[in-house]
């Protein structure tokens, strides 16, 4: 099919079909739009001078032999901007309201006093030029004096730990006991384990980084285009921390984003700096990341938990309840709406999964270091908890001399609604049956046939499984309490005079397709083709209010209301149609098909659907009695008042081989069953599941953050934060076994957010499956050879013991 | 230090007096006003996303400088579709990643396209099919976040099918931008 000729299928249902994206089209040609490309005249390049040090007082700034380099226009240090309504920026508003004790840390976006991680912005240079600004920056003089530097968390709950801040009695961010009690699990338990996991700071960094372009102009105020998951939430925060009039704030997010992930969702402090900058600057100006300053900064940073996790069971390995500590590495804290804790927070939340857990204790304890904060990624806090709860049940069978596979399958949840003892509601799902297919598809009985004979061939193989759920999109209930915003989807559906469809949402894609899926929804319910149909998002001045692309929100709640604003107008469609046909029939008797509108009764009877839209729109005489003209509706969905969430899941299984002699591993497969509730399109889902697993991978197997003792991030190239490439990596098999939500008009949920979370559970527990003669647990990610060597090592017999 | 360069970009010459240390895919981006070849790393040549044909040479434009391409000829990905032939018909390799979904955020999908026309452009035809193991090895250059790869290697797999499938001259001037002279490999 070529670019340039439209869609020829015809047909009643492009829901569930594989169809090729309307994206591409510019994609493929490099005419996307990303922030990168965005140039208005006059514009200034802005860099930020950034903290050598992971904790100082600052004594000095001296930006004098900077503004010197022949391009560089001005530049701004903290103390420059305290004078011009720098505030902090960790106000009310964009704080979580959650049910624990939070310490609110400083929050100057660019700082004064005192650095509290390598890489914390200092100053601003502007230029003409963009090199020059590297130049420049070699000349900013800093006189820092050096204090402690605190890294690990668990040390910095040390009493005598120095404070990340000086007047906080300890460095804990943030506690909570979560969950309800489990007294009575572990004292009827017949059997108890536990164990230390332990995953780094890793996450899901996109290939493009961060950027912004503001502007300023007197006759409408601010105009921010920035790389952000929520152009609303981001407008407001600025309009109030700024003290700009709201309707005197703009955000647009670039029609392309580079992949988000979670990471563009925070309030960063970059925007609000350059949001005041462009004020004083009058020019507009423009902010690219460089991937050092991207990780420098956090991005991409999640994960960092250690969990003291047990569980009590009874012997047959029915699992009656869990306690966990969890020591949550937030960094500085200073992030706007997430404060670097409320993943590991919703992570412990995670914790029992998909697993008939009736008690639940938790012990959260986040804990502020020298280092940025933590930010999100895809698994949202999920990922550690995952990876400890799917290999305790794994370590639970094993010390019970059960099959792992067969207690995991024994512990699911097989009704709903289920509500968890950490107030998550899930909805819908077939858990049982998803991870048979998961196991069936591997072919779980051959494999073990092969393991045994190749044992002794003296070759190892192992085979491991994993699960989680995946959130849904987050109702009100959950986000007023947790973040002081919504949670509807909202979505204005136009008609316009020739028949075609244009759609507004206030979110922000960033690969996940919405054009595409969109498209295909709105064909049906209009009777006509997806190229029939456009897409536009993220403009504050132009769409309805949307909380953000976060939590697989457009699947679920956002396509919702698009399909409830499309029935609303079918009805007034309808309507014109009875009239003008001149037919005395309800709406419910007509359909629309191939561009028209016809009665169910005679399908002789038909008018064009751009006749009606003409007749609505620009020639509004003689319409039904009372009718209004125009042929638009905005609609919000939330799902009924009793059900607080919707939850997707993911079933893992995988087989390895691993050399003992060296720790090595090669994955020989890799299957994810999925539930999304319903596909709208098959080849997005697959392609989700497949990515969200292969970064799963790399978050397992090859990526991490690795500080040094002065604070100082080794990892901040590509280079060393190892993203894997194609040949690293083995192909995933993506199967569908989707239980449609009752709770939508389509059935649909979400996919993709959390498909990470399950993937080092299944790794560590195929790869302990197949070193089983060795008798090794893996507990610490990333599961690197030598860890894996160490731990072969450690478990034979020592000399001595002779 | 300035120097004045003169760089062939998609059979369209640009002549601009740019400081030495211009790296290639800042002269395609801002001078030549390309901002299909993306940046994703360092930059340290890692990623692949700033992958152009310098002289029918995959290269990562991020490790050139452009005095270096000086008198050159460069490939983009706004030059593949004027290579397919026909006018509104997108280049095949194009086609096949549209087909397989090959993309998401379309970030490194520049840099995907051109490194796959190099693999593609450097087989000769009559060559034994493609296995996804050769493919993966092919693009170890290029990082995806998005795909988990498999659509990709799918795409560039039914491309090499579709290119060995044409008339010789008509898949010679396909991969045209592409000379493989052996000497100076």
């Amino acid at each position: 099919m070529t670019a340039t000729q439209p869609t020829t299928i015809t047909g009643s249902s492009w829901v569930g079909r594989p169809l090729k994206r309307k994206e591409d089209a510019r994609l493929l040609r490099g005419e996307g739009q990303y922030i990168a490309d965005i140039t208005l005249p006059r514009m200034l390049h802005l860099h930020f001078v950034r903290s050598t040090q992971a904790h100082a007082r600052l004594r000095s700034v001296d930006l004098s032999k900077a503004l010197a380099v022949p391009g560089v226009v001005a530049g701004f240090t903290g103390q420059n901007l305290l004078s011009h309504g720098m505030r902090e920026f960790l106000i009310p508003s964009v704080l979580p309201q959650l049910a624990g004790e939070l310490r609110v840390p400083p929050s100057l976006p660019l700082a004064v006093d005192k650095v509290v991680f390598h890489g914390e912005p200092i100053a601003v240079l502007l230029a003409e030029d963009r090199y020059a600004l590297e130049d420049a920056n070699e000349l900013v003089e800093i006189e820092y004096e050096p204090l402690p530097v605190v890294i690990d968390p668990e040390q910095a709950l040390d009493p005598a730990a120095t404070r990340v801040y000086d007047d906080w009695p300890d460095n804990v961010l943030y506690r909570e006991k979560m969950g309800n009690d489990a007294s009575e699990a572990f004292a009827e338990a017949e059997i108890v384990v536990e164990e230390r996991f332990h995953v780094p700071r890793t996450g899901c960094s996109p290939m493009e980084t961060r950027g912004a372009v503001a502007e300023w102009s007197e006759h409408s105020g601010l105009t921010l285009r920035t790389t952000t998951q929520r152009p609303h939430i981001l407008r407001l925060a600025i309009s109030e921390i700024l003290d700009i009039p709201e309707h005197r704030v703009r955000v647009i997010v670039p029609k392309e984003q580079g992949g988000q992930f979670g990471t563009k969702a925070p309030l960063f402090r970059e925007d609000i700096v350059i949001s005041l900058v462009a004020k004083l600057a009058k020019k507009p100006v423009r902010w690219i990341e460089t991937r050092e300053e991207h990780f420098r900064a956090g991005i991409g940073q999640e994960r960092g938990q250690v969990h003291y996790l047990q569980v009590a069971a009874k012997k047959d390995g029915t699992i009656l309840g869990i306690r966990d500590r969890c020591i949550g590495d937030v960094g500085d804290g200073t992030q706007g709406i997430y404060l670097g804790f409320v993943y590991p927070y919703l992570g412990c939340a995670y914790l029992p999964s998909l697993y008939k857990v009736p008690q639940v204790e938790i012990d959260l304890i986040c804990v502020a270091t020298n280092k940025p904060s933590l930010t999100p990624s895809r698994a949202f806090g999920g990922l550690p908890t995952r990876f400890a709860m799917d290999r305790i049940v794994d370590l639970l069978a094993r010390k019970l001399g059960l099959d792992p596979v067969a207690v995991r399958r024994q512990n699911l949840i097989t009704e709903f609604p289920y509500v968890t003892p950490t107030m998550l509601f899930y909805d819908s799902g077939d858990y049982v049956g998803g991870f048979d297919k998961a196991v069936e598809t591997i072919d779980l009985a051959e494999l073990r046939r092969q393991q045994a004979e190749l044992r002794e061939q003296g070759r190892y193989i192992g085979i491991g499984t994993g699960v989680g759920i995946e959130i849904s999109g987050v109702s009100s209930m959950m986000f007023v309490a947790l973040e002081n915003e919504p949670g509807f989807g909202a979505a204005t559906v136009k008609v316009s005079p020739s028949g075609k469809v244009l759609v507004l949402h206030g979110d922000a894609p960033g690969g996940q397709s919405h054009e595409t899926t969109v498209a295909q929804v709105l064909a049906d319910e209009f009777g006509l083709t997806p190229d029939d149909v456009m897409l536009e998002y993220g403009d504050t001045w132009t769409t309805p209010f949307g909380s953000g692309t976060v939590g697989n929100r457009m699947s679920s709640y956002t396509i919702s209301a698009v399909v409830l604003a499309a029935r609303e107008l079918k009805t007034k469609i309808a309507t014109v149609a009875a009239h003008d046909l001149d037919i005395d029939a309800p709406p419910e008797e007509f359909h629309l098909t191939g561009g028209d509108v016809v009665w169910d009764k005679d399908s002789e009877k038909r008018i064009a659907l751009s006749a009606v839209a003409r007749h609505l729109i620009m020639a509004p005489i003689n319409l039904p009695a009372g009718m209004d003209a125009g042929l638009e509706h905005t609609a919000y969905y939330e799902p009924a008042s009793d059900i607080p969430a919707m939850f997707g899941a993911n079933f893992h299984a995988t087989v390895v081989e691993v050399d003992p002699n060296t720790g090595e591993f090669e994955i020989l497969r890799y299957v994810v069953v999925e539930d999304c509730g319903k596909q709208i399109n098959p080849l997005v889902i697959e392609g989700q599941t497949q990515g969200g697993t292969v970064m799963g991978i790399g978050n397992a197997v090859y990526e991490e953050f690795v500080y040094d003792d002065q604070g100082v991030l080794q990892t901040s190239a590509l280079t060393d934060y190892l993203m894997p490439s194609a040949a690293d990596v083995p192909h995933i098999e993506s199967t569908d076994h989707s239980v449609p939500s009752p709770h939508n008009p389509l059935g649909t949920k979400g996919k993709g957010e959390g498909t990470p979370g399950p993937v080092p559970g299944a790794l560590a527990n195929a790869i302990d499956d197949a070193l089983t003669p060795f008798g090794v647990t893996l507990t610490d990610l990333p599961l690197r050879p030598e860890k894996i060597w160490g731990a072969i090592q450690k478990a034979k017999p020592s000399i001595t013991d002779r | 230090m300035n120097q004045q360069v003169s760089i062939t970009i998609n059979s369209r010459r640009y002549v601009h007096e740019v400081p030495l240390r211009t790296l290639l895919v800042d002269f395609i981006r801002e001078h030549a006003g390309l901002t299909g070849t993306h940046i994703g790393c360092g930059p340290e040549g890692r990623c692949g996303a700033c992958t152009v044909l310098l002289n029918g040479e995959a290269i990562k434009s991020c490790l050139v400088l452009a005095v270096q391409a000086d008198g050159g000829e460069v490939l983009t990905v706004e030059g593949l579709e004027e290579l397919s032939g026909e006018d509104g018909q997108l280049h095949a390799i194009q086609d096949a990643f549209w087909e397989c979904h090959g993309l998401q955020c379309g970030y490194c999908t520049p840099g995907m396209l051109m490194t796959s026309f190099d693999v593609l452009a450097s087989r000769e035809k009559g060559e034994k099919e493609l296995t996804d193991d050769a493919v993966r090895h092919c693009l170890v250059g290029n990082i995806c976040r998005c795909t988990g790869y498999s659509h990709i290697v799918d795409a560039v797999r039914l491309a090499a099918e579709r290119l060995e499938a044409m008339p010789e001259d008509q898949r010679r001037s396909c991969l045209a931008a592409h000379h493989v002279e052996e000497a100076q490999r």
